[in-house]
């Protein structure tokens, strides 16, 4: 039994710019459901009239509360006050959100308020039987994992390789409650202070050959552009096995795949 | 004395099998309400069982015999026996027709003899169905000999004459509660299922043909769960429909999923549901063929039970094993709608529960966000033809042909088979544009998976933008989206022409906007896509467009409109269900059967399904590449 | 990026190789080692000769000074002899105008290039206004003066390999608390990112987060999903995204050490923190690093799968594998299964399919070994070879139980 409580966001498509659920906000939900159940409360920031906020009750939700504050507001003063009123056992959260500033400070701030202990890029939470403690998992780069164990209460941002979010269905979708909580927001100065334009994709900066590597000659760097992803690589026509083997192990070798 | 034990016990048992069918029909006003007319339903009875049921039957010519005698003999011999209860009525003639008529019967109930026990086809069900001859040919050829022998004046001893009157009466007994859960479902469950269909438009009173699914009310919230999730939820015209079933095997036979081992056997499935009528009905009794690599008897099932769960009557692998291809409706002689039975669980488990598989899930959520399946921008489904300039139909703008490109315009292999169609247009000199990015996905995955709320949206949306636009007609190389548009919009306010490519290039060539230069001369074998062929009665344009550009047409093994699906529909590929064989391999294997070594195609999903197939096969091509091969201008 | 400001006097100082009897400043920071004898003089020919990388099949030059690659000096004959390049002049900071931070990663001990690419940034900042830059890093054995680091604050080494983001984040900001930078510069990745955060919210500041570009007067990142770009003045806390900035040439900086603040022993509210094993075919396909792919031409799943353990690599396969049921569905490589982003993708018998081609589109390397030289896949390699993969197999799998020496 742990009462749960989830920092939900709306992710925008990276393709269309639609507003849908964000994938790793669900997957903070999915990892919420599939915790002992005690108390479940969704918060969100932001405008209740968003239909994409509908997508996290129509993953079984039953009651989502909205902070209810105009664009450009900080959300942080009142997430943090409404959570310390909740004093849930975990703040779940995505790592990554999208569509907003993006900046993942937000469970930062949060914990640092509340003065919890946070977990970054959680893959799975197991609690002990008692309930105090809880055995975390964290995804690390190229599939890695790390254990760790945290006393409860504590905030996790949850990674993007914790298992797939349940998808959301209409029905309950439909059904859900949206709890509207008006609150005062102040505005957000240091965003107010950026400049905001549409991306524009930039060159990608080559590593190879760059100033500094130290062994970039020309043709080195010419062959880095000009061989980018087409392949074209060496070509071995019918060797034995064991040479194949060879080529194929010093290969492995000289990208690092196997150890010298 | 042997007359009046005659007719008591016809009487009897016809009244107790009345009874039974009473009791029947308390199950079925379990169901939903549904909109019937009845009275014209029961006006049309009579010209369904013979035209449309028949046609069915007749596609097996042993089989029509078989009905027409037995049937045929059984109906007039009861409707004698009937008028023979009353005593001033038994003239010797009477009883000669009575001779003759189970004379009829007992050559059909033989035959059916010869088809249960020599013939032997794997779709029948075993259990009761086998005593089907036995009663058949004991009830005919007991009260045949009684007949005979009444309008001879009775020669026959008394206790003889007896022994036989029990015999048939035995024999009529089990012909009759086999209306009630047996046999002969078929003989009062068919013919009201026939006066209630859910359908009439597909009688040869109707349309001939309706294969559209029907939209879900979503507008008001509290009309109950969306879609069937237990098998109360269905309209009580659809469950009468589901106890019709006779468990003839013909569905069995024609389903490519069955073929190919993945677990569903539309036959089952429809039993399955049967079964749910009952409270604690379960599937031990049941004699057929099993949904493959599924086990029977495991599952209790009821009217407010789930019905598709790992633990349920249904496994939800056979739900979504399901290609939609129409194959078992199209052979289904008492016209069951297998298809809106598969989609109206599916909704439930997508539209409530959430519980569609995992990646037409994600499929599905990419939908909702982009408005096109694979989750890319709009505006990019013009990339493929950035050098072929073609010409996009802006708001209020106007053109002769409109051209949907469909889904198949993100894929590489379909965009080749896209360009052939548009520089065909171009050489034949057709005004036609596309939508461009406004062009939104037809809807036709996400409401096969059940996602009717993305469907609506999506057509809602598609109606919307096709409507402010002022075009002749459709054309569209997807029969998915031909069907759909054609179909499935107009209950969204679109009504539009709307084209299969092929039909459009033959007009073509007929006109002679298009010259043949340059004759294929090659064998081809042509594959129906179910979408074009039995879902819109389109088999002969694509025919006869091959042959106009000389191909040497051959015929594989299933087609037309008994054409075996290539297993990319309602999803399938999506859900992808395991089975012991993939549906496309067995498709080609048709093709190859067929000795041409190309294979014509005219639907983007066949395309893929069927080059997915590993070489050595047939070269796959779709219709508009051959077209263009073989109308190149000459100098 | 904008061209960073150039400082007349730092330049000439730090050209300054000679000042008795005469003072003698390097023009060119590559002709240093002609010079180290005495005055610089131009010989064309020389130069030339230097600039040679290969003269057939057609002649090449590089008048960049930069590249000596071994490989290429081995493989082009004619080629002159260069020089080394020597180590370029040190540049001391003595009072700088502020400080500017960059807190490394070190991850496991060693300075990854992001980490250069974040010195090279707080370079850029401290050089615009005469500031230093100091590396707040776990101690180790860098040489951090060439890394361009004029002062370090060294942390306990044994931080670098285990994790403890608390006590990281707590001597950073008791270090920000005591030194005041004017900017604290972190690497947007996985642990730098969230010391950042830490850091940030601890000293109740926001955070510029993954910085794409960056100059002394604006940086920019993507935000609103990736669709919009914010960009403002560099703000105090500010982390660097991968490969946004160009890591520095030669420098020599003093790197003089500082003695990092004392912080009060907390007890670490994230204890017992230990790396998982990991099973090479219980990762995701999409988050897999190093796949071992089989397709039609693969026959005995047995070696398959040993050599999939023996490489320590995430077994894959094409459509037809999966279909055959000879690997599980979710191993399934290609457009209609998973797309795949590993840094290295060693494919048997996958002759290429566009489908499947897609699904590797985000492979940085592919070695491909298929019987047919025709194959898409052999295009698509970087190491192909023509040979029939059930042999090779065997022989690669001998060769890795033998760790390489076959």
């Amino acid at each position: 039994m742990v009462d749960v409580a989830i920092l939900v966001s709306v992710g925008r498509h990276p393709a269309s710019g639609q507003a849908r659920r964000a994938p790793s906000d669900a997957r903070a939900l999915e990892l919420a459901f599939g915790l002992p159940p005690g108390r479940r409360d969704a918060l969100h920031a932001g405008d209740p009239t968003n239909p994409a906020l509908r997508d996290y009750l129509g993953m079984g939700l039953e009651r989502l509360t909205v902070l209810a504050m105009a664009e450009g507001r900080d959300p942080t003063d009142a997430l943090a006050a409404r959570l310390r009123g909740l004093s849930p056992g975990i703040i779940l959260t995505g790592n990554q959100a999208e569509g907003g500033e993006d900046s993942g400070m937000l469970p930062y701030v949060v914990a640092q308020a509340l003065g919890l202990a946070i977990v970054p890029d959680v893959v799975a939470i197991a609690l002990d039987a008692e309930g105090r403690t809880a055995e975390v998992v964290q995804a690390l780069a190229r599939g890695q994992r790390r254990a760790l164990r945290v006393e409860l209460p504590f905030v996790a941002t949850v990674h993007p390789a914790a298992p797939a979010a349940r998808p959301s269905a209409f029905g309950p979708a439909r059904r859900g409650r949206i709890e509207v909580v008006p609150v005062d927001a102040p505005p957000d100065a240091f965003l107010t202070a950026c400049a905001a334009r549409p991306w524009r994709d930039r060159p990608k900066r080559l590593s190879v050959g760059a100033a500094g590597g130290g062994t970039g000659g020309a043709l080195e760097r010419l062959r880095a552009a000009t061989e980018a992803k087409a392949g074209q690589g060496r070509v071995l026509v019918e060797p034995s096995p064991d040479e194949a083997a060879r080529a194929i192990w010093d290969y492995l070798q000289e990208q690092g795949m196997q150890p010298r | 004395m042997v007359a009046a034990a005659l007719s008591t016990v016809t009487l009897t048992v016809l009244l107790v099998g009345l009874a039974l069918a009473l009791v029947q029909a308390r199950r079925w006003r379990a169901g939903r309400a549904a909109a019937v007319d009845l009275w014209a339903g029961l006006a049309a009875l009579p010209g369904r069982y013979l035209v449309d049921v028949h046609a069915v039957v007749g596609r097996t010519p042993f089989n029509a015999r078989f009905h027409a005698l037995s049937a045929g003999g059984f109906l007039a011999a009861l409707a004698l026996l009937v008028v023979l209860a009353l005593p001033p009525l038994r003239h010797p003639a009477l009883w000669g027709l009575l001779a003759l008529a189970l004379a009829a019967m007992l050559a059909g109930g033989l035959m059916v003899g010869y088809r249960r026990r020599v013939l032997r086809p794997a779709g029948l069900s075993g259990g009761r169905f086998n005593r089907l001859p036995l009663a058949l040919t004991g009830f005919a050829a007991a009260f045949l000999l009684v007949a005979a022998d009444q309008s001879a004046g009775g020669v026959l001893p008394v206790p003889v004459g007896l022994a036989l009157v029990a015999l048939g009466g035995w024999g009529l007994a089990e012909l009759v509660f086999g209306v009630w859960n047996g046999p002969l479902k078929h003989a009062v469950h068919g013919a009201l299922h026939l006066v209630a269909h859910p359908r009439p438009a597909r009688f040869h009173d109707g349309a001939g043909r309706d294969s559209g699914l029907r939209p879900l009310d979503l507008e008001t919230a509290d009309s109950g769960p969306l879609g069937a999730g237990r098998v109360v939820d269905f309209a009580w015209n659809r469950l009468l429909g589901f106890d019709a079933c006779v468990q003839c095997g013909r569905c069995e036979t024609a389903c490519p999923a069955f073929a190919a081992g993945l677990p569903l056997n539309p036959k089952k499935l429809i039993q399955d549901l049967v079964l749910s009528l009952d409270e604690g009905g379960d599937d031990r009794a049941y004699t057929g063929s099993r949904h493959p690599g599924r086990p029977v008897g495991a599952a209790t099932s009821g009217p407010s039970r789930p019905l598709v769960g790992p633990q349920a009557m249904i496994h939800p692998d056979t739900l979504w094993a399901c290609t939609t291809c129409r194959a078992c409706v199209q052979e289904c002689p008492m016209m069951i709608e297998h298809v809106d039975a598969v989609v109206d669980l599916r909704r439930f488990q997508t539209l409530e529960l959430g519980a569609t598989p995992a990646k037409a899930a994600g499929v599905l959520e990419e939908l909702r966000a982009t408005d096109n399946p694979g989750g890319r921008s709009l505006d990019r489904r013009l990339d493929w033809a950035v050098d072929l300039r073609l010409p996009v139909l802006a708001a209020g703008g106007t053109c002769d042909v409109l051209l949907w490109l469909g889904d198949g315009a993100y894929d590489l292999r379909n965009q080749r088979s896209l360009r052939a169609l548009v520089l065909l247009l171009r050489r034949a000199g057709v005004d036609f544009a596309v939508l461009g990015a406004e062009e939104l996905d037809c809807g036709d995955v996400a409401r096969r998976l059940g996602d009717e709320a993305t469907f609506q949206d999506l057509a809602r949306r598609n109606v919307a933008l096709l409507n402010g636009r002022r075009f002749a007609r459709i054309v569209t190389a997807d029969p998915h989206a031909f069907h759909t548009l054609r179909n499935e919009y107009p209950a969204f306010g679109g009504r539009w022409t709307v084209l299969h490519h092929t039909a459009f290039l033959l007009e073509l060539v007929r006109s002679g906007a298009l010259t043949v230069t340059a004759p294929l001369g090659q064998a081809v074998a042509y594959h129906d896509p179910c979408y074009l062929g039995r879902y819109n009665g389109e088999t002969d344009a694509p025919r006869a467009l091959l042959d106009a550009i000389g191909a040497r047409r051959r015929e594989m093994e299933r087609s037309g409109l008994r054409s075996r699906c290539c297993g990319g529909g309602g999803g399938a590929p999506l859900t992808d269900v395991a089975g012991e064989r993939r549906i496309p391999d067995m498709r080609m294997d048709d093709a190859r059967a067929s000795g041409a070594p190309i294979l014509a195609v005219a639907c983007p999903t066949c395309t893929l399904m069927l080059e997915g197939v590993v070489e050595p096969r047939p070269a796959v091509a779709e219709i508009a590449e051959l077209v263009l091969a073989a109308t190149e201008p000459t100098r | 990026m904008t061209a960073r400001r150039r400082d007349p006097r730092a330049e000439r100082t730090a050209r300054i190789v000679q000042t008795e009897p005469r003072r003698r400043l390097v023009l060119d920071p590559d002709a240093i080692a002609a010079s180290s004898g005495g005055r610089p003089r131009r010989d064309p020919r020389a130069r030339r000769a230097d600039a040679t990388l290969q003269t057939a099949p057609r002649l090449r030059l590089d008048w960049t000074g930069k590249g000596t690659g071994a490989a290429v000096s081995m493989s082009a004959p004619g080629r002159g002899q260069r020089a080394a390049p020597a180590a370029p002049p040190l540049r001391v900071i003595e009072n700088p105008a502020c400080l500017i931070f960059a807190a490394l990663d070190r991850p496991d001990g060693a300075l990854s290039a992001h980490d250069r690419q974040l010195l090279a940034a707080a370079r850029l900042l401290a050089d615009a206004v005469d500031g230093a830059v100091v590396a707040v890093a776990p101690d180790g054995a860098d040489d951090w003066g060439a890394l361009g680091a004029d002062r370090v604050i060294p942390l306990p080494a044994a931080w670098a390999a285990e994790y403890a983001p608390e006590r990281r984040a707590a001597a950073l900001v008791a270090a920000i608390a005591r030194w005041s930078p004017l900017h604290v510069l972190f690497p947007e990745s996985p642990e730098g990112g969230d010391l950042a955060r830490r850091v940030a919210a601890a000293c109740g500041e926001r955070l510029f987060a993954g910085v794409e570009s960056l100059s002394a007067s604006r940086v920019a990142r993507r935000a609103g999903g990736g669709a919009t770009e914010l960009s403002c003045a560099p703000s105090r806390f500010l982390s660097i995204a991968a490969d946004a900035v160009a890591p520095l040439g030669a420098v020599r900086h003093e790197a003089r050490r500082l003695d990092p603040p004392e912080t009060s022993p907390d007890a670490p509210k994230l204890r017992e923190a230990r790396r998982l094993p990991v099973d090479p075919d219980g990762v995701g396909l999409g988050e897999a690093d190093f796949i071992l792919s089989a397709g039609n031409g693969v026959t005995d799943w047995v070696v398959f799968a040993d050599l999939g353990r023996a490489l320590g690599a995430t077994r894959a396969g094409s459509r037809v594998v999966c279909d055959a049921g000879h690997l599980p569905r979710d191993r399934q490589v290609g457009a209609s299964g998973t797309v795949v982003s590993a840094r290295c993708y060693l494919a048997f018998g996958i002759a290429g399919a566009p489908q499947h081609l897609q699904g590797v589109g985000g492979v940085e390397r592919v070695v491909a070994v298929n019987t047919d030289l025709h194959a898409a896949m052999i295009k698509r390699a970087d190491l192909a070879i023509i040979a029939d993969a059930q042999a090779v197999m065997p022989a690669l799998l001998r060769l890795a139980g033998e760790g390489g020496h076959g």
